[in-house]
């Protein structure tokens, strides 16, 4: 049976539309998107969401024993990593499609893929190993490696508890101190998105969203967390609108600790992302009764997130090459985002119907 | 800078080199122990102008290393491809051409990224890393995202003006050629636009475009037949890699312009 919609999806499907509009650089809308008043964006969102359904999973089994779920768990991140396979392969066919198209060889160079097209052997092995990842690509191998974490968070959390939050962020600060990543190959480089920082946030949702724990304490001091909440986010969208941002040299060292960087999940990015979740998170309550249809609406791309995510990097990837070939503008644009959402819909509502065909087969 | 070929500009450009490279980097004349790195004769002869790379040559000589970071949407471009999980061609050239001399390249190239977020991205990089040298490819997805001509001339300036003043050397990667695209109106105003900030700038600019130009020349003139623009593309990475290790090397070794006399005070 489809889950009636809840705050969860709701957001989990705002993330996902915005992080298809974020995906196609130069957008219009891209500047609609909350990141322009936020210091971090859907990312942070979308990976928190992750470990917070990761929480309520492991809650409503916590009868089960603990092997059956270490295998639930190691096959959800089986099933992540051949999407992740399975997108990077259409990604490249679409990109190497496109060049031969449009008699253009440039855009076998988009998003990371030169290396796929010019030492296929190794970069092959890269693209299956997740040690080459495509541009924009990048999110669902950082889902993969959380995934395969996950038995182990959810042992920690069924036997040592307490320690769950401390070791994740003891991880996380060691990770901006010394500083360290997880590497590219072949293309000497680093992933975009630092499993070893954001593992913390990851980790964070799945605490935040127990009864117990970190997340007992919370909502037991959700009224004085807002109140210290609201200048946080407040603060930083005025600085965010202004790009008041210190000189990152100037910083002291470790300067991880102290600027604002995407690829590491700077605590700068942290704290105003825990603020702003504090600040909203009562708010779908209040706004969903008003906007019944698009909560509805967002929380079906939410209860299908990865399939929508999935369709989502291909159709930022396509509305990439529509803006280049159609000049961009804003009657382009608005096709682009209303025919990509639209599409998106589609994707979550032919996943629920095949869902129901499985279920009542 | 313009585009040279055939024999006079091989001329020039050797001279052009050579002058240059009769220059320590402490600005003494003493000829180093290496010629620059020559050119593959595929590559053709593209023009290199002799912009000083005054940090990168501060370093080869009080440490002979030079810390390199990469930046922009196309690593392979800047780089050349390390085939097989060879070092990138970039490195193997300047070590092989420069006597003691240890690269090391740091890639943070993200593909797809704009000026604007590059050069955010850019700050937080030198921050963490202390490049002598900034190799940025910058423009063609700034003209394929149809991104307006005066903000990506203002986000690249200021973020050239950011590593000037925090003593970095910056060398720009400028956009591709490809004969399609000879004639759209936005990608020629976003690569005139890179020719102005250079200018204006005095930052080393790898014609990127003028070098494919001429490589697709070469590749007619020797007989070979009309090259494909995918092959020629493929060819270019290692001769993009050729020409950004020239223009390093000559960089190194240049003597750093005369200061303008400051005007004398009117009262």
């Amino acid at each position: 049976m489809i889950r009636q919609a809840n705050a969860i999806d709701f957001w989990r499907g705002f993330a996902l539309v915005s992080i298809f509009i974020n995906h196609i650089p130069g957008i219009y809308f891209e500047r609609l998107t909350h990141r322009n008043l936020s210091i971090s964006d859907s990312a942070e969102l979308f990976v928190f969401l992750a470990g917070w359904s990761l929480g309520l999973l492991v809650a409503s089994r916590k009868s089960e024993l603990t092997a059956p779920l270490v295998a639930r768990l190691g096959g959800r991140a089986m099933t992540i990593y051949a999407a992740q396979i399975l997108i990077s392969s259409i990604a490249l066919a679409i990109l190497a499609a496109a060049a031969y198209a449009f008699d253009n060889p440039l855009m076998l160079e988009w998003h990371n893929a030169a290396a796929a097209f010019q030492d296929p052997a190794l970069t092959h092995i890269g693209l299956v190993l997740l040690t080459h990842q495509l541009g924009y690509f990048d999110i669902l191998p950082l889902y993969v490696v959380l995934m395969l974490a996950a038995p182990l968070i959810a042992l920690i959390d069924k036997f040592a508890r307490p320690t769950l939050v401390p070791i994740a962020l003891t991880l996380y600060v060691s990770a901006l101190i010394v500083p360290f990543t997880a590497p590219t190959w072949p293309v000497p480089g680093q992933w975009f998105f630092n499993p070893f920082t954001w593992q913390a946030i990851f980790v964070l949702g799945f605490a935040l969203s127990r009864e117990q724990g970190v997340g007992a304490v919370v909502r037991c001091n959700i009224r004085l967390i807002r109140i210290v909440a609201l200048p946080i986010v407040l603060i930083s969208a005025i600085l965010v609108w202004l790009n008041w941002f210190p000189d990152p040299t100037q910083l002291p060292e470790p300067k991880l600790l102290f600027l604002n960087g995407k690829s590491f999940l700077t605590p700068m990015r942290l704290i105003q992302f825990l603020a702003l979740v504090a600040v909203f998170s009562a708010s779908y309550a209040y706004f969903a009764p008003w906007v019944p249809g698009l909560a509805d609406f967002l929380s079906s791309l939410g209860r299908n997130s990865l399939n929508v995510f999935c369709v989502a990097s291909l159709l930022s990837l396509c509305g990439q090459i529509i803006r280049y070939l159609y000049t961009g503008s804003l009657l382009t644009d608005t096709m682009i985002v209303i025919g990509g959402i639209g599409l998106l819909r589609l994707t979550a509502g032919v996943s629920e119907w095949r869902d129901r065909r499985t279920t009542s087969a | 800078m313009a585009r040279m070929a055939g024999l006079p500009a091989l001329a020039l450009a050797g001279t052009l080199c050579q002058g240059a490279w009769a220059q320590d980097p402490s600005g003494k004349s003493e000829t180093p122990s290496e010629p620059p790195p020559a050119l593959s004769k595929a590559c053709g002869e593209a023009s290199i102008s002799v912009t000083p790379l005054p940090n990168s040559a501060l370093a080869l000589q009080n440490r002979q290393q030079v810390k390199i970071l990469a930046i922009g949407a196309s690593s392979a471009a800047m780089l050349g491809m390390g085939h097989d999980g060879n070092p990138p061609l970039l490195e193997e050239i300047l070590e092989r051409n420069i006597k003691g001399l240890d690269v090391e390249i740091i890639n943070r190239s993200f593909s797809g990224e704009l000026a604007e977020a590059a050069g955010e991205r850019l700050k937080i990089e030198v921050a963490l890393n202390h490049p002598d040298l900034v190799l940025w490819q910058v423009g063609t997805n700034d003209a394929f995202a149809q991104v307006p001509v005066e903000s990506f001339e203002q986000s690249v300036t200021s973020t050239v003006r950011w590593l000037k003043d925090h003593n970095v050397d910056v060398i720009l990667v400028g956009l591709h050629y490809i004969k399609q695209l000879a004639k759209d109106a936005h990608y020629q105003a976003i690569r005139a636009s890179l020719q102005r900030i250079t200018v204006a700038e005095s930052v080393l600019r790898i014609t990127r475009y003028e070098a494919m130009e001429v490589l697709a020349r070469t590749m007619r003139e020797s007989g070979r037949p009309e090259p494909r623009d995918f092959g020629l593309t493929e060819a270019g990475y290692d001769c993009m890699a050729q020409y950004v290790a020239r223009a390093i090397a000559v960089g190194l070794f240049a003597k750093p312009p005369k200061p303008h006399p400051s005007p004398a005070p009117t009262r």
